[in-house]
């Protein structure tokens, strides 16, 4: 399934003679590819690159490189000599028409053998990230391990390939075309585990007892990636990530999947495991009223304060503490008279409260706030 | 010599239906023919040892844990998965040497060219001889469901609650003596297990666009070996119900299912989960005109806590049939069924039976006036009251105490409200909601007024 083809022309001084009569000439050695590099560092394009040694004549010598049925981009194509880089030199390069295919024109001062590098981005090939996770019992750490999934269906085949996903680490690996290989990167761990619950009052039913399922409310690890915390050594890349959870029978359950964002050293990340259904949120609106009227001459409202009550309980059914972040939106201008809980304001329009709830235990905040002049 | 055509022929003969494990001795060799026959120079096809399930209620997805004794040479070694015609999840398939986890290393796993159902590990052994290896994976098809069977005394005073779990495979797939684990919970879940199953390829190509989901297909019964491992099976099992043991676990519950249970493709079981008697119950009837309109509701409310001799565990959501039992004989009359939602330990249970006949809630509107008007300056009305009065009739005709729940809406956040007559407990549930809650000896009437001002326009500035 080799399709990528390096072909060396002997341009021999028989042009000199025939000056007119030259077509273009095909293959006339093949020689194999000694190392192969894919790197997989950009996810958005897969980078290879291949050293092979050619026999150059001295004078100008033609390589004719060709991958047909193989999606090279052509522009990136790069040559680079290495055996005798201050020597050899690269003329030119041409495109035959209708041909994926181009020529090298080369001039070498002595017949030798010259080992170049060639480096191209190739399309149908690339990777993936997926983590597993395995928290223990008591969900206070986990051990993560990150693997890479190589993807051919480049259209070529690649023998003892050195595979980079970043600069750390890789792997030889021969790789058939339309293959999937999956290759652990990353073991790393204990690396303790942050448990979020998260009700937002735009997202979630507020009277749960009017819904005929019971409302789940989401539950989030967050893990940083920090030294300190087991990680820290390079960025996270973005996958898929499923954890598991030690059951205690020596086994483990699942305990959810979701999506892992791209996580560089020194930030969190976020991964929502699952709905719980032992926290039970009731959200109810018990006063709005209008206040600091202004009136223009026709005695029509044109400018007034609200006084605005909102109750929200929080019940635990679990036989743990737990602490429940509750997120609340006020539009416009606005202050608290009185909360019974501490917030935190996220944004001008978004609040946050932190509040802890004992085993079998319940909870209600009261937010009691105005609105400023609205018109 | 091996056998190995014998062999092959065997391998082919399950190939079709069961998952196989079969290890290639000798360096790992690239470029490996395609067709299965000629690609394994096949040695051992080791038995599975032990199989645990851990099926999901919330999502299509069971665990599945397999232990197998795989003869390892020292070196390279390696080993082929198939689950041709099932519908597991290949991204999920991975493996553990349990005895000797440090020198048994996986380099990879590798998903060939155009074979589907199939994959490869290369293993990287510093030991020689058998280890046991876990294989896990996910597969759609299996699936559980709560059911409950629930029995009112005569008086409707107390309640028997019957639990069951019905587990159902339709995986393509027997599993023979299993250790069967249900899970109770809400997973997150990015993708379906079933498209996971079904896509050309393990991972999908490069920029390829996702795979349309499709139902699942209608499992293959093959009923007279099913039944003839269910009859041996059913020699085997002793003569009481198994045991359930139920385990919180992170946000969810694990019910572990006393010994191993075989469940063939396309066969449900379903086993007792608990049984409680004597359970006290409230009568309870709920009148909404928002939700039901005129009806009148009747439910059967009690609480998931020790008070009310539960509290063991969560109730999974399920089917509840509700029968009553109507004379010493215990002939039983059937009072309806409701599709519960899940009840942690500690909350409150309300079955839904359907629209109540012998108790009666009447809202009239008996008096209506308006006044304090107000007029803008071009002379325009801008403001004004009005007043109601509602007299509710509630009437209980049936021969046990009942409690009655009466929910008014106001459709206003201004109003001031005055309540008279037997009107119960009142509280107010928000600001244009109010709630009413009454409770009836049987045979009895009560009736209560209340007088809503509400105010409009200017008026409710």
């Amino acid at each position: 399934m080799k399709r990528i083809k390096l072909g060396l022309v002997i341009l021999t001084f028989l042009c000199l003679v025939a000056t007119n009569a030259q077509g273009r000439i095909k293959l006339v050695a093949l020689p194999d590819r000694d190392v192969t590099i894919i790197r997989l560092d950009n996810p958005d394009a897969s980078l290879v690159e291949e050293e092979r040694v050619l026999t150059l004549q001295k004078g100008v010598n033609k390589v004719d490189f060709s991958w047909k049925g193989v999606r090279i981009d052509p522009d990136s194509i790069r040559l680079r000599v290495l055996s005798h880089p201050e020597a050899v030199q690269l003329l030119s390069v041409s495109f035959p028409p209708k041909e994926a295919a181009l020529v090298w024109e080369i001039a070498s001062p002595e017949g030798w053998e010259e080992r170049v590098r060639i480096s191209y981005l190739l399309s149908g090939i690339d990777r993936l990230v997926e983590y597993r996770a395995r928290t223990e019992k008591d969900e206070k750490n986990l051990i993560l391990n990150a693997y890479m999934i190589l993807r051919n269906f480049s259209g070529e085949a690649f023998e003892k390939a050195r595979v980079f996903l970043n600069s750390a680490k890789a792997f030889e690996r021969t790789i058939r075309n339309e293959e999937t290989k999956r290759m652990l990167f990353l073991t790393a761990g204990p690396i303790p585990i942050t448990k979020t619950y998260t009700w937002d009052a735009t997202v979630k039913p507020h009277d749960p007892d009017k819904v005929s399922k019971t409302v789940g409310i989401p539950v989030h690890y967050v893990i940083e990636n920090k030294v300190s915390h087991g990680l820290g050594k390079s960025a996270l890349w973005a996958g898929k990530a499923r954890i598991f959870q030690d059951d205690g029978q020596g086994t483990t359950i699942f305990i959810g999947e979701d999506r892992a964002a791209f996580t560089p050293v020194g930030d969190r990340m976020e991964l929502y495991i699952g709905d719980t259904r032992e926290i039970k949120v009731t959200q109810r609106k018990m006063f709005e009223k209008k206040m600091n009227i202004r009136r223009n001459n026709r005695n029509a409202i044109v400018l007034y304060d609200t006084d605005e009550l909102f109750t929200v309980k929080v019940e635990n059914f679990k036989k743990e503490p737990v602490t429940i972040t509750i997120i609340e939106y006020i539009p416009g201008q606005w202050d608290v008279e009185k909360a019974n809980f501490k917030y935190a304001k996220e944004t001008a329009n978004r609040i946050r409260f932190l509040i802890p709830v004992r085993a079998h235990g319940s909870e209600t905040l009261s937010f009691h706030y105005h609105r400023r002049n609205v018109r | 010599m091996r056998p190995a055509c014998k062999n092959r022929e065997y391998l082919r003969h399950i190939m079709s239906f069961t998952l196989l494990v079969l290890i290639v001795l000798g360096p790992a060799t690239p470029f490996l023919p395609l067709a299965v026959e000629a690609k394994v120079d096949l040695v051992t096809l080791p038995e599975r040892d032990r199989v645990q399930m851990t099926i999901y209620n919330t999502a299509d997805l069971t665990l599945i844990r397999e232990v197998r004794r795989l003869t390892l040479r020292h070196g390279m070694n390696r080993l082929q998965f198939g689950w041709a015609n099932t519908l597991i999840d290949p991204t999920s398939v991975s493996l553990r040497a349990l005895r000797n986890p440090d020198k048994v290393a996986l380099l990879d796993v590798t998903f060939p060219p155009r074979t589907k159902g199939v994959a490869e590990w290369n293993i990287d052994s510093g030991i020689a001889g058998e280890e046991p290896v876990e294989i896990t994976f996910f597969t759609s098809g299996i699936s559980w469901s709560a059911f409950y069977l629930a029995t009112l005394t005569p008086d409707e005073g107390a309640m028997d609650l019957d639990g069951y779990v019905r587990v159902t495979n339709r995986s393509g797939e027997d599993y023979a003596n299993a250790q069967t684990r249900l899970l109770v919970g809400k997973i997150n879940l990015i993708d379906r297990i079933i498209d996971l199953a079904k896509r050309a390829y393990p991972y999908g190509r490069p920029a390829e666009i996702a795979v349309r989901p499709t139902a699942p297909p209608e499992a293959k019964v093959r009923l007279e070996e099913a039944e003839r491992v269910m009859m041996k099976v059913a020699r085997e099992a002793e003569k009481r119900p198994k045991e359930i043991i139920k385990e919180a676990l992170s946000e969810y519950f694990l019910y572990t299912i006393e010994g191993t249970e075989t469940i063939p493709n396309g066969w449900g079981k379903r086993l007792p989960s608990f049984k409680q008697s004597g359970i006290p119950i409230v009568s309870l009837y709920k009148c909404d005109e928002k939700r039901w309109g005129n009806q009148v509701r009747r439910f059967l409310q009690f609480k998931n806590d020790k008070d009310h001799k539960m509290g063991n565990e969560p109730l999974p959501g399920g089917l509840v049939k509700v029968f009553r039992r109507i004379d010493e004989k215990a002939h039983l009359s059937y009072e309806g069924a409701d599709t519960t939602r899940y009840i942690p330990i500690g909350e409150k249970v309300e079955l839904d039976l359907g629209e109540a006949r012998d108790v009666r809630v009447r809202p009239v509107l008996i008096e209506f006036r308006t006044d304090n008007f107000t007029f803008n300056h071009r002379g325009d009305l801008s403001g004004w009251d009005e007043h109601r009065s509602f007299r509710v009739e509630v009437s209980n005709f049936r021969f046990i105490p009942v409690k009655v729940e009466i929910w008014r809406h106001f459709g206003t956040a201004h109003w001031d409200l005055v309540n008279s007559g037997d009107y119960g407990l009142y509280e107010k549930l928000d600001l244009k909601t109010g709630k009413y809650s009454l409770e009836l000896p049987p045979n009895t009437k009560k009736v209560f007024t209340y007088k809503l001002t509400t105010h409009h326009g200017q008026r409710a500035d």
